[in-house]
């Protein structure tokens, strides 16, 4: 990412902040006092700050496993399919494997989550590397498949029999460390902060990432020296995957405790949408994650505080999405234009 | 008593890096046919886009039945009666023949399509011109021929008297093209005009009232066509204002690295299908393969890289059968490979300089070890080989979207040369690369050839065919032709096989 | 085997059908909103989006104004507005129109969260008295049961969707307009040197999936009851670009998908209510469009490969 588009990414929150004040103005309300309200809400005391990282795990790693795909030039809009996949297959380890020392527990959990959702993925990195199947498509559609398993595995034989459907709670050898408490914040926030610079050595550093790469740049080339662009654009959709399992095995094990039917509003949604505006950079990933989990947690304070209602913080979101996506005029031209030019 | 219908005259058109066109100038009279040939990248079709609307020309004016024009675009053409069929059809694959021909110009009953009229229409230009067509059928399941003859059937419906063709024979069999010169004839005996882009030059003289030659985008000559012969024409489509080339030099071929026999490969076109090519290459020679673009040629060289299947024959690379091979095997087995289009294939564009270095080589140490990649090495790796093939700018960060032509193509060379693998295979190595990188390039392939490598050279150039092979195979249609010896070889007897004519 | 009877009975008698209808109609306005784009090659993702705002402006609007005539002007209008936003955004500001659409529907969401806060002080949903449904079409068809439960009781726009479908089946494809849009999304550059305005046709189309994502909107609150519910579409426009892609961009066969999750959706809750796990029948229509989209491309790979034959 050029400098100019760090600049330009900057003026949009600006931009989308102006417009919020302006909202805030319109309503009534003293728009300083209401950011002050909103950065205390997000920065100051245990519990917000907590709140902060709470929310900033899963919105970075599904942007993680949305930028992965990318790098492979895949679309993966199915990451909140393999959030629930991995979720839920966490949740199972969690608790139906009992005995276990937690060293070796918790990597178990994390391990099956992120193998079932790393074949999930495979399933339309498959369909496009090999038979061009619109994977938007394909993604979208296996998301509510993935949701609707998990649904009726979680009300029927992994139930725990309450009144809200959701699988046992997972032993406490399963559970993740909290710290920073009162806030459900947990050791899965070093665990994503691990894999994302883990993400970025093998992208960056090893050969592996080289082909990775160079196959979403351009598979031409990468067939041509030698590289299966299908095979890694293959591999890549597993990896995406797993990331987005690692991200659902998080919210059970540290946050929730078990596996909760329908319990994600879309995470994943707004994690492909920071890794869109983005541009898919990994070094972005977590700037933007952080800047929508602060915007996220501080507006319950502002909220609280001032009477301005939190949902006009998912408005401004909303706004500067759209503002950054228009702002991108370059980088959204998908391939295929390249040059032209030479012989007439 | 025929009378000019179109005169365009200094006529400029620039593409980023290219000047296609030059002091452009096209003059076409009533009821005449007039063919427009000319070597790949001559201009021809660009000049004959700007006629049709599809370019503005920098400079120059187009006169149309004596209305003077700086530019056109398709609609005011079509309204002043040109008509265009384009090399890639314009044609809805996944709609009717008749949806197609009336597109844009459709017989209306209130918001309906008026069929019946339509097929009228369509039926009267089909029995006038003989131009047989299936109206209901989808374009997607038509043959090449039809589809042509409907991109005609389109043009007059929309009432063009003046008919612009880009290359039709280059899509169509020998005898659809003897079927389309009948069509044409008809045409022109029913006061039409014609502008028949070529390079074929027994069609050319076949049916042509009048030649025009155009050469690297300016204007050569226009002759007669009853007075012009084949090897005049050849000599003023081929001759050059620079000649770069020398001889070959002296070779001691060793044994086969390379053979191909009877080799079958499926082709974007149906004259680019190889059908049955065999030739062999020893180690120290140059073997070119000369031809004119789009006849086999980039489906030969894919297929033999592993980048296209092998669907009958076999490839033999240092004794190994490899036909369908992946391309990482076939590399492995002594192949290296520079691409045709170095923008497609060649280079990853939005990598750096040492990255696209490095690609064939960075899974190897020392470049990485243990799949851990060591940039260090990989620059060191990098600038050696910038240092030695002289690649401008100097870095090895510099992103290669950044680098001209000729400096993208040295880096292509630099990576594919630098492994001394015992056969190389290039494919227009110098196309659209400026003169100093050209002389580097060649340079590069003679090092080889005396080295010890067996270099199979594709390229449409037939100077550089000349100056650097030792042996010469001329395809045609997906075929090989004819196979000279570079002493007894030159430009004329080639060009003639090139085209389609006999030796 | 008594009980397996009475549970196929209960599931599967003549409601069945009414209920399909019910369940398909809002998907099937999405469905046609997304081929209208399709047809120029917009993939309208963003119709989830315009639905959410135009259930809202149609519940707000019946709830002041008391009529559901000017609830479903005003439903459209909105729709109509957001959609030339998208339609600025993709094709003038060059915003990808995944992400335009992607952001569309986060903000329908979030504003009309706000806005139920802001103007009717509740959140969650918002029903009330004063609003005023779509009228329903009722026959007498004197005693007979059967007749009753297949035709009796439809809400306006479920028998105006079906129309629609073979409306906009014969615009698509016996008309002049049809004929050029379908060239903008098959072949831009044989439209354009046809002399059709592409970027112009995709503006158009885009207002016109406006329209119908406003109607999809207004059928939603008021067709099928009098509230407006958070999120309520509730994935109802993606399963519309489902049901566009299952029937690939064909408006009937558009109508057969959405009429498919109709059918599943209809089971589906009959299970549930019964206590029978409903989420594989769910599935099938997913599947199914996965199943169709994939053999579709695998025949046009052999294709390609018998038309690039050498032998």
């Amino acid at each position: 990412m050029t400098r100019t588009s760090w600049g330009a990414t900057l003026l949009t929150i600006l931009l989308s902040l102006a417009i919020g004040a302006a909202a805030i103005m319109l309503l009534g309300y003293d728009p300083v006092e209401a950011y002050y309200q909103l950065f205390r809400g997000a920065f100051v005391g245990k519990f917000n700050i907590g709140g902060v990282f709470e929310r900033f795990v899963p919105l970075m790693l599904t942007a993680l496993a949305f930028a992965v795909s990318a790098k492979v030039s895949v679309f993966n809009v199915g990451v909140e399919g393999e959030l629930y996949l991995g979720a839920m297959a966490a949740a199972w380890a969690g608790y139906a494997l009992t005995g276990l020392h937690p060293v070796v527990h918790v990597p178990v959990c994390f391990a099956l989550a992120m193998v079932v959702a790393g074949a999930w993925g495979a399933i339309p990195g498959a369909l496009k590397a090999y038979w061009r199947v619109n994977e938007v498509c394909v993604t979208i559609l296996m998301n509510y498949v993935a949701i609707f398993f998990t649904s009726y595995l979680v009300g029927n034989p992994f139930s725990a029999r309450t009144s809200i459907p959701r699988t046992p709670s997972i032993e406490e050898s399963a559970k993740l460390l909290r710290f920073l408490k009162p806030s459900r914040v947990n050791i899965g926030l070093f665990v994503a902060i691990g894999v994302l610079l883990l993400v970025w050595w093998v992208l960056y550093h090893t050969t592996w990432g080289f082909r990775l790469r160079h196959t979403g740049q351009n598979p031409d080339f990468s067939e041509y020296v030698g590289i299966p662009p299908k095979k890694v654009m293959v591999w890549g959709m597993i990896l995406s995957g797993a990331i987005g399992g690692l991200a659902g095995a998080i919210e059970v094990m540290g946050i929730h405790g078990h596996f909760l039917d329908n319990f994600s509003p879309g995470i994943a949604f707004d994690g492909m949408l920071a890794s869109l505006i983005a541009k898919n950079d990994i070094r972005m990933v977590p700037v933007l994650a952080l800047f929508l989990a602060v915007l996220k947690t501080g507006a319950l304070g502002m909220e609280r505080f001032t009477g301005v209602p939190k949902t006009l913080i998912d408005t401004i979101i909303a706004v500067f999405i759209l503002l950054a996506a228009m702002e991108a005029l370059f980088s959204w031209k998908r391939r295929g234009a390249a040059s032209a030019g030479e012989g007439a | 008593m025929s009378s000019i219908l179109i005169e365009m005259s200094g006529i400029n058109k620039e593409f980023p890096g290219v000047k296609a066109v030059q002091d452009g100038m096209f003059t076409l009279e009533e009821g005449e046919i007039h063919s427009l040939v000319g070597e790949n990248g001559a201009g021809k079709s660009t000049l004959m886009k700007i006629l049709y609307g599809m370019y503005s020309p920098e400079s120059g004016t187009i006169t149309v039945r004596g209305e003077s024009f700086p530019s056109l675009t398709p609609k005011r053409a079509i309204g002043m009666g040109i008509g265009m069929v384009h090399q890639e059809f314009m044609l809805v694959r996944e709609m009717t023949v008749l949806e197609n021909i009336i597109l844009g110009f459709e017989p209306r009953r209130g918001a309906m399509i008026d069929r019946r009229a339509a097929l009228d229409k369509i039926d009267y230009y089909a029995r006038t011109y003989g131009l047989s067509v299936h109206p209901d059928k989808k374009v997607g399941e038509i043959s090449v021929g039809e589809a042509q003859r409907v991109e005609i059937i389109k043009t007059m419906y929309r009432g063009a008297e003046i008919l612009v063709l880009d290359e039709p024979t280059a899509v169509l069999t020998p005898q659809e093209s003897e079927q389309l010169f009948e069509i044409l004839r008809s045409m022109k005996k029913d006061g039409k005009s014609i502008v028949f882009i070529s390079h074929k030059l027994r069609e050319v003289l076949e049916i042509s009232d009048r030649v025009t030659v155009m050469r690297g985008g300016r204007h050569i000559a226009t002759l007669d066509g009853s007075s012009a012969t084949a090897p005049e024409l050849a000599r003023l489509m081929v001759g050059r204002e620079v000649f770069l080339g020398g001889t070959p030099v002296p070779s001691e071929p060793g044994e086969v690295a390379l053979s191909v026999e009877g080799v079958y490969v499926p082709g974007e076109k149906e004259l680019s299908k190889l059908r049955g090519v065999s030739f062999s290459v020893r180690r120290g020679e140059i073997l070119g393969i000369a031809g004119v673009n789009g006849n086999g040629q980039s489906e030969l060289a894919e297929a033999i890289a592993g980048l296209r299947p092998v669907q009958r024959g076999r490839v033999v690379l240092g004794g190994v059968e490899v036909q369908n091979m992946p391309p990482r095997k076939i590399r492995e087995h002594g192949l290296s490979h520079i691409p045709e289009d170095r923008n497609l294939r060649g280079l990853d564009r939005q990598s750096d300089v040492k990255e696209n270095l490095a690609a064939c080589s960075f899974s190897e140490p020392p470049l990485s070890r243990g799949g851990v990649v060591n940039w260090g090495r990989v620059r060191e790796f990098a600038d050696d080989l910038i240092r030695s093939y002289d690649i401008r700018p100097a870095g090895v960060d510099v992103p290669a979207a950044g680098l001209s032509g000729g400096n993208a193509q040295k880096v292509v060379v630099a990576r594919e040369v630098s492994g001394r693998a015992p056969v190389l295979l290039a494919s227009q190595p110098t196309r659209g690369v400026d003169i100093g990188s050209i002389e580097t390039i060649r340079a590069e392939l003679n090092r080889a050839k005396k080295e010890g490598a067996a270099v199979v050279l594709i390229s449409s150039d037939l100077e550089e065919i000349l100056s650097l092979s030792d042996r010469i195979a001329v395809m045609f249609e997906g075929r090989i032709t004819g196979e000279v010896s570079s002493s007894e070889a030159d430009e004329l007897s080639l060009g003639l096989l090139m085209t389609g004519g006999r030796r | 085997m008594d009980t397996t009877n009475d549970i196929l009975s209960l599931v599967f008698n003549a409601t069945l059908f009414h209920s399909t209808i019910r369940a398909a109609t809002p998907i099937l306005y999405a469905t046609l909103a997304c081929v209208l784009t399709q047809q120029a090659d917009i993939l309208n993702i963003g119709v989830e989006g315009i639905m959410i705002f135009s259930a809202f402006a149609a519940v707000a609007t019946s709830y002041f104004a008391g009529s559901w005539v000017l609830a479903l002007v005003a439903a459209i209008i909105v729709g109509v507005v957001v959609a030339a936003f998208m339609a600025f955004a993709h094709l003038g500001a060059k915003a990808d129109i995944f992400v335009v659409g992607m952001g569309v529907n986060m903000l329908a969401i979030a504003l009309t969260r706000f806005l139920l806060q802001r103007i009717f002080g509740v959140s969650g949903s918002f029903h009330h008295n004063d609003i005023v449904a779509m009228p329903r079409l009722s026959f007498d068809f004197g005693g007979s049961e059967l007749l009753n439960d297949l035709f009796n009781d439809y809400s306006l726009f479920e028998p105006v969707g079906i129309v629609l479908v073979f409306v906009l089946a014969f615009i698509l494809y016996k008309t002049v307009w049809g004929l050029r849009l379908r060239s903008t999304g098959l072949n831009p550059q044989a439209a354009e040197t046809a002399g059709i305005n592409v970027t112009m046709r995709k503006f158009e189309v885009m207002l016109y999936s406006g329209v119908l994502g406003g109607i999809a909107g207004a059928h939603l609150s008021l067709g099928y009851s009098r509230m407006f519910v958070e999120n309520m579409t509730n994935g109802r426009g993606f399963m519309g670009v489902a049901a566009m892609f299952f029937g690939g961009a064909n408006p009937v066969w558009g109508w057969v998908g959405c009429l498919i999750f109709g059918f599943a959706d209809s089971v589906g809750s009959r299970l549930q209510s019964l206590g029978l796990p409903s989420q594989f029948i769910l599935m099938i229509p997913y599947l199914a469009t996965v199943l169709v989209l994939t053999l579709a491309m695998m025949r046009k790979k052999r294709a390609e490969t018998a038309r690039k034959s050498a032998l």
